[in-house]
């Protein structure tokens, strides 16, 4: 009968802790199933079929590669797609560590766009000029100060929220649009970082050949998949190693499930908070940089634009939650998003099955659904009977 | 026991005088400010950096009394004004008194601040019974795109606004059925239906009107005519807004009303405060909750109906581009109330409104100023957040058991 | 009693009332039947006026408005007619315990209670407050309506009701007349046994002072002052108690000693070296365990594991951590043996701490800061919630740590405990140490201070 209080102190991470924690993959799975027959619903609605639509996006991401069945012409195809998938997944993997992190310490992190924006922008400034440096060295010194770069515009929510108390949820979506008109200002027509050779177009300087990240699949002139995987795959166990083994991780989960407890413990909940975010920021302006460094090589301000609605920092938050916040999770569910959107794109989906332009609002729908089926924990736990875990003795009850 | 915290409430009155500095030096600051800009129009930046100067300094003594925030605040303003001042009295006169003119400026004011009035009006409600409602930037965005949609469909005007306000009620009610019945986790339901809004928007948004964009021509929500333009500032200021403006200030005092005044709004914050009191002398916490998030999404929907068939007259995706957010920003800064939310909200369309005046000066820093609204909120959230309270339940699922 | 007000429903059986079978399910239901609940917890609203707050759910109106006028005089009559004084424009959350209750009460009578529940209404109440309540309680009766007083203090009911029935594990052992029945009669139907409440403790000779206070002051999360110029001082070998009424600084005298606090004035002083200045790990490393009042917020993570909970005071230095990372291996290791040595039940290193009994969980706690080796255990409440098994093996620690050369400051609301385990009793009331007493002193002697009516003495 008396300690009723504790409910108000919960934490998001701690309430949606039943889903993180519960369920293997199942939870997750189904999650994405329904979500997919929703967005199924909705094809259908508008008339076209689902299933050679589901059919059409599959193919078009390349991951029939994977069945060893697939001819040989097909199969040339599919590795291009494949590809596509994995470039497009990279970045989406990152955000979705950078929200991660942000969720494991309680904190929910939408400014992964503005993260990835400014490794973006830093990115090309740096990969840009600087001509005549070696390449690696050019190329290591552009990730190093766009990761920083992301960082830092992470570390102002953290920064914020530590000595203000500024709710981050409202800062870094604040961040993600100060960053956005920077960058249509920086990089647009008259801007200080305005291409020197296109006068008319609203686009940056490329990034020099040398500091392009090199290509080690596919056909570098067709846009063949880059190394920048295999720098996501090394986040990943930063990832995971930060936050399972690491003094600074234990810190970050301890403030996350209970802020008191920590405080307790000797943690300082705000200083925590600030090196939290700087950590995903880095992680989504590492995302940032590579895009630049792999395959996009110059920044265009419509570009810019777009990725405020659609960009792979949002896109993030759904990896995050829908891959449970764990390194695994976080994997598998960039997989589906990049295979999604690649396979949804306008090169790949036949307007014969489904019109591709309709397809990236699709996406958001499926996405939205998703995050939404993960918000309430009690949908996954009726899905898929889990043990019961809060088994308080009758005492402890909230009264 | 009672006597004691009778004795230890009765501070005495040394707050008093620190705060009085405080909010001295940013009106003495400010006025430095105005004073460089049309119509007085110093031409030498000197008296303002003076004032600006005191400014600082009583924020400085303000902080050594403990007031820091409040003192920081008169610094930082102070700063602004000086920085402002300086610029003031460098650029053109001519320049100034295109971009200052202040009934326009105020006329733009209001319209910029409409949107926000009526999604922070819907959070308000919404917050109020406990529930965080960050879906209120999809719940605009049903509302501007089905404003244009049911305008097109219905041809009236009329039809169009009650179409989008269905379908923010609807939406409402989805982040209700999770928030509430299911008790979710409200900022990661409601950041759910940002996305949902914004792909089933664009998808029948495409599907429906494709490359072409919504028709020209279609009706609009009229602007009502006032005979007040003999009245300086205010006539030019007021005398021919949208009638959803009005609608707006309007209900900013019905909202106000309701909450503070009626018997079902002292219903409303008890549920909001704490639901299980509510619960025990027989008020629905589901049904209040239900209803508060369907009104919230309502309300939204209509900034959002404003913005299609009021003020822009066409729809685009993602039109509403964060203003939801700023709501948000809106009701935290005013503190849950209605009136102190317009003021928030008035305090965001001025710098909206100074936004788009100010490319004159010079078309490519114009773009960087689209960026002001939202560093102001940034500014006003970290600066105001640690003073105002949420309802005491905010954001807490409540369940029966 | 939830079932009475139709916050639950029954399983099975029935409900009558005057005779006839009633079903109540929902509170709106019991309140319409005239039954009234006081809870335990109060269902106020904090913010909100007293008027305001016994209206709700019943508003006078005015065409749509609220009529605030009419609310007020409804609240004012109710109280003239019960002689129960409030101030209907007064915010509840100023207002003493005392008045909160009050106005629990106003509202049920305001909705037509015949019946009344108190769950526990004595618990927050100081013995002054206690006994205004019985008169209000007895002018009720007088005035017709039925009470039902729950409580598991035995003199209480004793005192007030006239019939006492006995629940045991949900179940009504028996229904006695007051009259005849006697404290030991009822404790033996309480606990189907008789009970002893004593705890053996050897005589010690206590040595240096360990821990020393003096004129500390805190302020309280809303600035105001809650401990004003404290003094004491705890030395070697010996358990020192804090007894009071709650809310009387006691807290935040606690999270101030550990680190949780900054002191506006004063000295904190542990084995003669000055911390007052240090954080909760200058704290620690200066040699003060902090028992934390609520375990599941303060105390434990709960969704952490047992072998992280463990190491939440050490867990960046070695042997647990080495170079910023964290050794799963040695977390592990010493967390078996803790768990084993404590005897901490129903978990093993790997399971949650939220998957234990309170008892286990407060195990742990204690596991933890005993492990640290600290010089002075502050604890405060260490008891709450537990069953009677985990009391005894809390206190029993205690004294260990005692018999062990430490001092320990224990921190209570039970003045039974404080008192079978103390070796000196320092008496809290609003911020202050009013009396120091042994622990063999009278009952009445403590009520008195407990109140501030004893005088203040040097510590």
């Amino acid at each position: 009968m008396s300690e009723g209080e504790g409910q108000a102190s919960l934490t998001v991470a701690s309430r949606l802790s039943g889903y993180l924690r519960g369920g293997g993959v199942i939870a997750p799975l189904l999650t994405a199933l329904i979500a997919f027959f929703v967005g199924g619903l909705v094809i259908a609605v508008t008339g076209a079929n689902p299933f050679s639509t589901y059919k059409a996006i599959f193919d078009g991401s390349g991951l029939n590669w994977l069945f060893p069945w697939i001819s040989h012409d097909d199969r040339t195809t599919a590795a291009l797609n494949l590809q596509q998938t994995l470039i497009t997944m990279t970045p989406l993997l990152l955000a979705g560590l950078a929200v991660a992190y942000a969720f494991r310490a309680g904190l929910f992190n939408i400014g992964g766009q503005g993260q990835y924006f400014a490794g973006l922008y830093i990115g090309v400034w740096v990969g840009s000029s600087l001509h005549g440096l070696p390449g690696f060295l050019h190329i290591v010194l552009a990730l190093v100060l766009g990761t920083l770069a992301g960082a830092v515009w992470g570390g102002i929510a953290g920064f914020l929220k530590a000595t203000t108390g500024a709710n981050e949820v409202i800062s870094t979506i604040m961040l993600n649009y100060v960053a956005l008109w920077v960058g249509v200002w920086a990089f647009g027509l008259g801007g200080p970082l305005h291409s020197d050779h296109d006068p008319n177009v609203p686009i940056s300087n490329p990034v020099v050949k040398n500091a392009r990240l090199p290509v080690f699949w596919g056909d570098p002139e067709l846009q063949g998949l880059h190394v920048g995987i295999f720098l996501a795959g090394v986040a990943m166990i930063v990832f995971w190693v930060l936050l399972n083994r690491s003094v600074a991780g234990y810190e970050a989960r301890a403030v996350g499930f209970n802020p008191d407890a920590a405080e307790y413990g000797g943690i300082h909940a705000g200083r925590t908070y600030t090196k939290v975010m700087l950590v995903c920021g880095a992680f989504a302006g590492l995302a940032g940089v590579i895009d630049i460094l792999g395959w996009q090589f110059a920044v265009a301000t419509n570009d810019i634009q777009n990725a405020g609605v659609v960009g792979a920092g949002f896109i993030g938050i759904a990896v995050a939650l829908l891959g449970r916040n764990t390194m695994v999770g976080v994997f598998f569910s960039a997989l589906l998003f990049g295979a999604l959107i690649n396979g949804t794109s306008v090169r790949n989906l036949d307007p014969a099955v489904f019109p591709p332009e309709l397809a990236t609002n699709l996406t958001l729908i499926i996405q939205g659904l998703i995050v939404l089926l993960v918000s309430a924990p009690v949908i996954v736990t009726a899905l898929y009977k889990l043990r019961p875990r809060r088994t308080r003795p009758n005492e402890d009850a909230p009264a | 026991m009672s006597t004691a915290v009778t004795a230890r409430r009765l501070d005495p009155t040394s707050v008093e005088r620190p705060v009085l500095a405080g909010w001295g030096g940013i009106v003495l600051a400010l006025l430095g400010l105005w004073l460089t800009l049309p119509p007085v129009l110093v031409r030498t930046p000197l008296p303002s950096l003076v004032l600006a100067a005191v400014a600082a300094g009583l924020g400085v003594w303000v902080v050594r009394e403990g007031q820091r925030r409040l003192g920081w605040g008169a610094v930082v303003v102070a700063v602004l004004c000086a920085v402002g001042a300086v610029a003031a009295t460098r650029s053109g006169q001519g320049n100034l008194e295109r971009v200052i003119v202040w009934s326009a400026l105020a006329a733009a004011m209001l319209r910029f601040a409409t949107p926000l009035v009526f999604a922070a009006l819907g959070g308000v409600i919404s917050e109020r019974s406990g529930v965080v409602n960050i879906g209120l930037e999809g719940m605009m965005l049903v509302g501007a795109f089905f404003g244009i949609y049911g305008t097109d469909l219905t041809g009236t005007w009329i039809g169009g606004l009650l179409i989008g306000m269905i379908a923010g009620g609807l939406l409402g009610l989805l982040h209700a059925v999770f928030a509430v019945s299911l008790r979710a986790d409200q900022i990661v339901s409601g950041f759910a239906i940002n996305f949902i809004a914004l792909g089933l928007t664009g998808y029948i948004f495409l599907h429906h009107y494709g490359d072409q964009g919504t028709p020209e021509g279609l009706p609009q929500v009229p602007d009502i005519s006032l005979p007040i333009d003999w009245i300086p500032f205010f006539g030019p200021a007021l005398d021919r807004l949208n009638l959803l403006v009005w609608v707006a200030l309007i209900l900013v005092f019905l909202v106000w009303l309701f909450v503070f005044r009626t018997p079902a709004g002292l219903r409303l914050r008890s549920v909001g405060e704490n639901p299980r009191a509510a619960a025990t002398v027989g008020i629905s916490v589901y049904r209040t909750r239900y209803l508060a998030v369907i009104a919230s999404g309502m309300l939204a929907a209509m900034g959002g109906a404003f913005l299609s068939i009021g003020f822009v007259h066409s729809f685009s995706q993602n039109m509403t581009a964060g203003r939801g957010f700023i709501a948000l920003a809106v009701v935290i800064v005013g503190k849950w109330r209605p009136v102190a939310a317009l003021a928030a909200a008035l305090m965001f369309g001025f710098s909206q409104a100074l936004a788009q005046r100010l490319p004159v000066f010079s078309e490519s820093s114009a773009t960087l100023l689209q960026a002001l609204p939202y560093v102001v909120t940034l500014i006003a959230v970290a600066g105001l957040v640690g003073r105002s309270t949420p309802p005491a339940a905010d954001g807490v699922p409540y369940s029966k058991e | 009693m939830s079932v009475l007000y139709g916050l639950y429903r029954p399983d099975e059986g029935e409900l009558l009332l005057d005779g006839r079978p009633v079903a109540i399910e929902s509170p709106r239901q019991a309140i319409e039947l005239g039954i009234g609940m006081v809870h335990q917890h109060f269902m106020l609203v904090p913010v909100m006026t007293v008027a305001e707050n016994i209206v709700l759910a019943s508003e006078p109106r005015k065409g749509l408005l609220l009529d605030t006028k009419a609310a007020a005089r409804r609240v004012r009559e109710l109280s003239d007619r019960f002689g129960l004084s409030v101030d209907p424009d007064a915010r509840v959350g100023d207002i003493s315990v005392g008045q909160q209750q009050r106005v629990e009460i106003l509202r049920a009578l305001d909705r037509g209670a015949e019946v009344l529940i108190l769950d526990e209404p004595t618990a927050v109440l100081t013995a002054q407050e206690t006994a205004e309540l019985f008169k209000i309680l007895r002018t009720l009766t007088a005035e017709g309506k039925s009470i039902v007083f729950i409580s598991h203090k035995l003199g209480e009911v004793l005192e007030i009701s006239d019939r006492v029935s006995v629940l045991r594990r949900g179940k009504k052992i028996e229904t006695v007349p007051t009259e005849g029945a006697t404290e030991e009669s009822l404790a033996r139907m309480m606990v189907g046994r008789d009970v002893l409440f004593r705890v053996a403790k050897e005589p010690t000779e206590p040595g240096a002072p360990l821990l020393e206070v003096e004129d500390l002051e805190v302020t309280d999360d809303r600035g105001l002052p809650a401990v004003r110029g404290l003094s004491l001082q705890v030395r070697a070998g010996e358990i020192v108690g804090i007894a009071g009424v709650d809310d009387n600084g006691q807290g935040e005298l606690v999270e101030t000693i550990a680190g949780l606090r900054r002191a506006t004035a004063g000295v904190i002083r542990v084995d003669g070296r000055d911390v007052t200045a240090a954080d909760v790990r200058g704290k620690l490393e200066a040699g003060i365990g902090h028992i934390a009042e609520d375990r599941q917020r303060r105390g434990l993570v709960l969704d952490f594991s047992l072998a992280e909970n463990l190491c939440l005071r050490d867990y960046r230095r070695p042997p647990i951590a080495k170079r910023g990372l964290i050794s799963p291996k040695r977390m592990n290791e010493r967390a078996a043996l803790l768990l084993d040595e404590y005897d901490v039940r129903g978990g093993s290193c790997e399971s949650l701490a939220l998957s234990l009994s309170g008892g286990n969980q407060q195990k742990v706690v204690i596991a933890r800061e005993i492990s640290e080796d600290p010089k002075v255990l502050v604890a405060a409440q260490p008891t709450r919630g537990l069953d009677v098994g985990a009391i005894e093996f809390v206190h029993r620690r205690l004294l260990e740590q005692r018999d062990a050369g430490r001092g320990v400051l224990l921190v209570s609301l039970e003045l039974e405990e404080i008192r079978s385990l103390s070796d000196r009793v320092l008496v809290m009331y609003d911020g202050r140490v009013v009396a120091e007493l042994g622990p063999e002193a009278s009952e009445e002697e403590f009520g008195v201070a407990m109140l501030g009516g004893g005088q203040r003495e040097q510590v």
